[in-house]
């Protein structure tokens, strides 16, 4: 486990995560993206519910790697495009531990309306 | 993407703070070509989400740009008030020191003045806490001209108290002034 850098700020402290944030983060889990393949991404896991523009997107990217939970990751083209130079981002540790925190406070919640019966039971 | 779709998002862009345009600008358009690649750019749902994506984003980004800069220059504010203070005391302290002999008018004239443009400092940092820029700017000038004049009466100033009294002041005039100037387009 990476150790906690001084003045750090615990992955609870972020909660509860904005959806469209909660998104470009499990987007970038495992992945590095650009801007666009992120985009995509988010409209694909979220079956076209949630939608973000550019300025939604890059403003939402601006607030994460000031917080410290993204990082950019270079430049380079993409091979699907084969055009221009995109940057890339990916998470960072704190970033990591932020989505997992989330998931967990989400898992919770939907626990707590299946007990509530407010959903059905989890499918086999 | 046609040129003329790429002036309309540019112009767009325009709605963003410089320096997020400045970052993210390029990235943006690179998007927009996406989404215009595999989008229905004559359709009005097609523009009414650019839009929209626009309207939403821009005044949020524009106002957290003003809030850090806010802050940046109450933080100098309080640091000038502290050199001020620090700078008159020094002054004062300088006066005693050269009490004990006696002093020529030059000398007192050059304190003098020394004390002053501190003050004045001090009063800038209190003006820009207060949100009064004008006063602050007329602080800052005068102040300089103080200091310029006790420079020259008395050559032997200390290099802190010359770093202070020249390059604050002029620091917070640049800082001042800077917001007025029109935004660079770099989207």
């Amino acid at each position: 486990m990476v150790a906690k850098r001084r003045g750090e700020r615990a992955p609870e402290a972020f909660l509860p995560l904005a959806p469209a944030t909660f998104q470009i983060l499990l987007a970038l889990t495992n992945d590095e993206l650009h801007g666009y393949a992120i985009m995509k991404s988010v409209v694909t896991r979220s079956a076209g519910s949630v939608q973000l523009g550019p300025g939604t997107l890059y403003g939402a990217l601006k607030r994460l790697l000031e917080a410290g939970l993204v990082e950019e990751a270079g430049e380079r083209a993409d091979p699907e495009h084969d055009d221009e130079r995109r940057r890339y981002y990916r998470l960072t540790s704190l970033g990591v531990s932020v989505a997992r925190a989330e998931a967990r406070r989400l898992e919770a919640m939907v626990r707590a309306a299946r007990r509530k019966k407010l959903i059905g039971e989890r499918p086999a | 993407m046609s040129a003329r779709l790429e002036r309309i998002y540019r112009l767009l862009l325009c709605a963003y703070p410089p320096e997020f345009r400045a970052k993210y600008g390029r990235e943006m358009l690179l998007v927009f070509r996406d989404q215009c690649r595999e989008g229905d750019v004559r359709s009005v749902r097609f523009w009414a989400r650019v839009f929209w994506d626009v309207a939403r984003s821009a005044p949020a980004l524009r106002a957290e740009a003003t809030r850090t800069v806010e802050v940046h220059m109450k933080f100098a504010a309080v640091v000038t008030v502290l050199l001020g203070a620090l700078g008159i005391l020094g002054a004062v302290g300088e006066w005693i020191a050269g009490s004990r002999q006696p002093m020529g008018a030059t000398y007192v004239l050059a304190v003098v003045l020394g004390v002053s443009a501190f003050g004045l400092l001090l009063g800038a940092g209190l003006a820009i806490l207060l949100q009064r820029r004008q006063a602050a700017r007329l602080a800052l000038v005068a102040s300089l001209v103080m200091i310029s004049g006790a420079r020259l009466l008395f050559p032997w100033m200390g290099i802190f108290a010359q770093l202070v009294g020249f390059g604050l002041p002029v620091a917070l005039l640049i800082a001042l002034y800077w917001p007025g100037k029109p935004a660079r387009a770099s989207a």
